[in-house]
């Protein structure tokens, strides 16, 4: 988990191009938007494909987005419970 | 029609870095480097963004657009199969995304207008400011342009023979323009014209030249960098060579076929 955890900031910082970030700098269980990183929408639709892409996971359900896209914790745990 | 230019910056002599001139971290961190370079180049122009609050036009101007954003959004294009386009490249690969980034960075609603012409790109969104200003539609126009080279364009220009006529470049210059001249006017447009076939060196200096001084500088001279809207660049050069002693300078610009183009500018004392 740890090391999911690890790779997904790493594309959240490379896909997203934030700017003077560091994995260390995201806390795990931080809001990724609104508050915390302050994504938008945008990079919602870019975070889509990185599970898609890195991991075969596709969201089946958009009204599950929002608790799925909480933090990076949130993302993970969807990953492990979907990956293929 | 004629009209005043003052507070010409150009990419590679900016005071300020990037960060400072676009504050909006969410703005620019989307930004490809072409995006940015203009960006900073406009705001470092206007004295900061917000110098965009007093701008009733912008005008950009660009030959090849966001050519990075173009080349990452079609390579992955190719690579996903047409699946799974990740939508940031397509946004900023949009010729107008410049002078869209601008008005965004102050929610500027002015006429905002992109001009991709090849290399008469820059002069056409000169016109359109000088009609602007002789009608009275606006009084203070930011207007500038940008090209950037990457290496696969490089390689295309290259093989079609463009880089045998000087090294292939880049640049962004912006510039505001009024009607009236100000006590920060550096320079005066005095003349804009597309002449229906190519002119040499001295009818260009007849028919433009009203000074016996005039000096004609050319977009294409072999030895310098190569790209659309370089006469934007230009500007900026025939400004600061702009005295007493050297009161006219004709920009004469024939770069990718086509009608050459012809920038009379003039000194304002």
């Amino acid at each position: 988990m740890e090391k999911l955890i690890l790779e997904l900031k790493e594309h959240l910082i490379e896909e997203l191009n934030l700017e003077d970030i560091t994995p260390e700098d995201i806390d795990a269980e931080a809001p990724l938007f609104g508050d915390g990183l302050g994504l938008d929408s945008i990079d919602a639709l870019e975070i889509i494909l990185i599970l898609e892409k890195n991991y075969g996971v596709r969201l089946a359900n958009t009204a599950e987005a929002k608790p799925v896209f909480y933090s990076v914790k949130t993302l993970a745990e969807y990953v492990m419970a979907n990956r293929q | 029609m004629e009209c005043y230019v003052e507070h010409i910056a150009c990419h590679d002599n900016l005071k300020r870095d990037p960060k400072e001139l676009i504050p909006d971290a969410a703005l620019r961190r989307r930004m490809s480097r072409v995006v940015k370079m203009a960006v900073s180049t406009a705001v470092e122009s206007v004295g900061g963004v917000e110098g965009i609050d007093a701008l009733d036009a912008i005008l950009t101007a660009t030959g090849y657009g966001c050519l990075a954003d173009s080349e990452k959004f079609l390579r992955n294009l190719i690579d996903t199969d047409e699946q799974l386009l990740t939508p940031t490249p397509f946004i900023q690969s949009t010729f107008n995304t410049v002078g869209g980034q601008i008005a965004l960075l102050r929610h500027n609603r002015c006429y905002n207008l992109t001009y991709v012409n090849r290399s008469h790109s820059f002069e056409d969104a000169l016109l359109d400011g000088l009609m602007r200003l002789s009608d009275g539609e606006s009084q203070r126009i930011l207007l500038g342009a940008f090209d950037e080279r990457i290496p696969s364009a490089d390689r295309i220009l290259t093989r079609m023979g463009l880089g045998r006529k000087g090294e292939l470049g880049e640049g962004a210059t912006f510039m505001t323009l009024t009607a009236e001249r100000t006590t920060d006017s550096v320079a005066r447009i005095a003349r804009l014209d597309f002449p229906s076939e190519p002119l040499t060196e001295a009818e260009c200096l007849a028919r433009y030249g009203e000074e016996p001084t005039a000096e004609l500088i050319y977009a294409v001279d072999g030895t310098r960098e190569l790209y659309p809207t370089r006469t934007a660049r230009l500007v900026a050069e025939a400004a600061r060579r702009l005295s007493a002693e050297r009161r006219e300078v004709i920009i004469y610009n024939a770069l990718l076929g086509g009608t050459p183009t012809v920038i009379v500018v003039r000194w304002v004392g």
